[in-house]
């Protein structure tokens, strides 16, 4: 019988619980929280600040112990130095040593990684070549934009060529540019096989890259699943816009629309479905002079779909 | 494990050497030094033996507070500022990490003493009042002093604050250079709390008047090899042991 392969994630029923302040209220950041990450896929990990993303990975990285359930990187518990061989990290707006140069830091970060000398060098200029950093990479770290402490912070994750690459918030801060680029080394990644954990709360950076996302709100993992699953395709509404409307005919299509907006001559209709859509086409075949000049299908969006389980949480938080 | 302690230890070293804190620091203990030649005049003839004096105490002093104003913000500094994050997150284990810091600070150390020592032995060929080498040993034993007060900086720079790792270790040194007097008073006190604690802290706290030989190596008082020797062993002994503990409650630490 042939065995599933290993998942490189693996968080069973995950719960943390702080205790903070004086009187030691109890926080709970993570709620039985259960997910798996393929060899191969980008998990998207997805919510709201505070939601508790980072509580997440500081367990998956051995930062931080779970108050109750298990998390496994490759099999192994989160603090097994064989775990961390194979993987790469960049925490949440990274800082690193102000008088050390991008060079030093990346040839340390190769060194405790148990890269060879012979290729540590060759792996350092080429991370430096790849993120554009060659100029800056021998002048010491103190004076670098959140931009540039970016792209060091990615190079120290990727310099051991890990099979595994975790990113806290990697977009974070970014400019447009910025995060195109983190895009393309994060997709670059998965295409060389790796496979890739990042949380956002950036759905757009979401909705372009990941193969599977986790939506994560205030502790408690309200989904797990393939984008496709999760946004189900269904069109939820139709946009049709009508070309030499009048007031009369204006009236006419109204009637068979859920909302309406009129510029013009033109007027752009809200509609159900394509029942509704066939229904304007015989109106515009009808009377004389209009013309349908545009029909959009609206999907569900990730927002939407964010939008609402976030609202959901509010609720019965009330 | 070598390579990874040995590397955390050279970005320490790099990290601290290239800090503003540590080229003040040597450049007043230089001045000190230098300043002694103004008491002179009221030297009475021993002006050798005071301008000796002051510049083995200054080196010294200095050392100390590198030890404890760098060393006591050594680990905090990584928390506060989450590199630790990304060492860890590495294959190193936490026990290498705090190794490799801590040889990393004394190897600072030992650069900081070998540029006042030959700031000093200049100052002494300039004075003209003579630099023999039998001086080096009582720098030898101010190693030996600061390999245990860095170990005790780690220590409370592994669990606390800069300032109050600062203030716990300056009082460690404090109360480390009076041994002899807690033994005497835990011999003489009525009180049964201050027997205790005196016995506490003379059999717990390190004999650090035991590394002061100055006055020995000023007067030209001969030492035998024990004398270097068993200081040596102790300070290897101590910090190890307090290392030990420090690796053992970073160990437990969440980030």
């Amino acid at each position: 019988m042939a065995s599933l392969p290993e998942p490189v994630i693996s968080v069973i029923r995950l719960s943390k619980v702080y205790h903070s302040g004086f009187r030691m209220k109890r926080i709970r950041a993570l709620d039985d929280i259960s997910l798996e990450v393929e060899k191969g896929e980008i998990f998207g990990f997805l919510g709201p600040n505070g939601a508790g993303k980072t509580t997440l990975i500081k367990i998956l990285m051995g930062l931080t112990e779970p108050t109750s359930g298990t998390a496994q990187v490759f099999g192994r518990p989160p603090r097994d130095a064989k775990a961390k061989a194979r993987l790469g990290f960049l925490p949440e707006s990274p800082y690193f040593y102000d008088h050390l140069t991008a060079r030093e830091f990346l040839v340390l970060a190769a060194r405790l990684s148990a890269v060879t000398k012979s290729e540590t060098a060759g792996r350092v200029t080429g991370l430096l070549r790849l993120l554009r950093m060659e100029n800056a990479a021998d002048i010491q770290m103190r004076g670098f934009s959140r931009g540039m402490l970016q792209r060091v912070g990615i190079a120290q994750a990727l310099v051991a060529d890990p099979e595994l690459v975790v990113l806290d918030e990697p977009m974070g801060g970014l400019d447009p540019i910025g995060r195109k680029e983190f895009r393309d080394v994060i997709v670059d990644l998965r295409d060389r096989g790796k496979t890739v954990f990042f949380s956002t709360h950036i759905l757009s950076d979401v909705e372009m890259i990941c193969d599977r996302v986790g939506i994560v709100i205030e502790g408690r993992m309200v989904e797990v699943g393939r984008l496709s699953e999760i946004l189900t395709g269904d069109v939820e509404s139709i946009e049709v816009t009508v070309r030499g409307v009048t007031g009369k005919t204006q009236k006419i299509l109204e009637r068979v629309s859920q909302h309406s907006l009129r510029s013009g001559d033109e007027l752009l209709l809200t509609v159900k479905g394509e029942e509704e859509v066939d229904r304007i086409m015989a109106i515009s075949r009808e009377v004389g002079g209009i013309r349908v000049v545009g029909i959009v299908p609206h999907r569900r969006t990730l927002e939407d779909f964010f939008m609402a389980h976030v609202a959901k949480a509010g609720r019965s938080r009330d | 494990m070598i390579d990874r302690i040995s590397g955390i230890a050279l970005n320490t070293f790099r990290e601290s050497v290239r800090d503003k804190v540590l080229v003040t620091l040597i450049i007043f203990a230089v001045v000190v030094m230098g300043s002694s030649r103004v008491i002179q005049p009221l030297a009475l003839g021993e002006e050798a033996k005071i301008i000796k004096d002051i510049g083995l105490s200054a080196i010294t002093l200095f050392c100390v507070l590198i030890s404890i104003l760098v060393g006591g913000r050594i680990v905090y500094r990584e928390v506060e500022r989450r590199t630790i994050y990304i060492m860890l997150a590495k294959p190193v284990r936490r026990w290498e990490f705090i190794l490799g810091k801590y040889l990393g600070l004394m190897a600072v150390l030992v650069v900081s003493l070998v540029v006042m020592t030959a700031a000093f032995y200049l100052i002494l060929l300039v004075l003209g009042v003579g630099a023999p080498l039998y001086l080096l040993l009582a720098v030898l034993m101010t190693l030996f002093e600061l390999a245990i007060l860095t170990a005790v900086a780690v220590l409370f720079s592994s669990f606390s604050t800069p300032i109050t790792g600062a203030v716990f270790t300056f009082a460690v040194y404090f109360v480390g250079h009076m041994s002899r007097d807690l033994k005497l008073l835990a011999a003489i006190s009525p009180s049964p709390v201050v027997k205790a604690v005196s016995y506490f802290s003379y059999y717990v706290l390190p004999n650090l008047a035991n590394f002061n030989i100055r006055p020995e190596v000023v007067y030209g008082v001969p030492l035998g090899p024990s004398a270097l020797l068993l200081p040596g062993l102790y300070a290897l002994v101590y910090a190890a042991t307090v290392l030990l503990i420090s690796a053992a409650i970073f160990n437990r630490r969440e980030f």
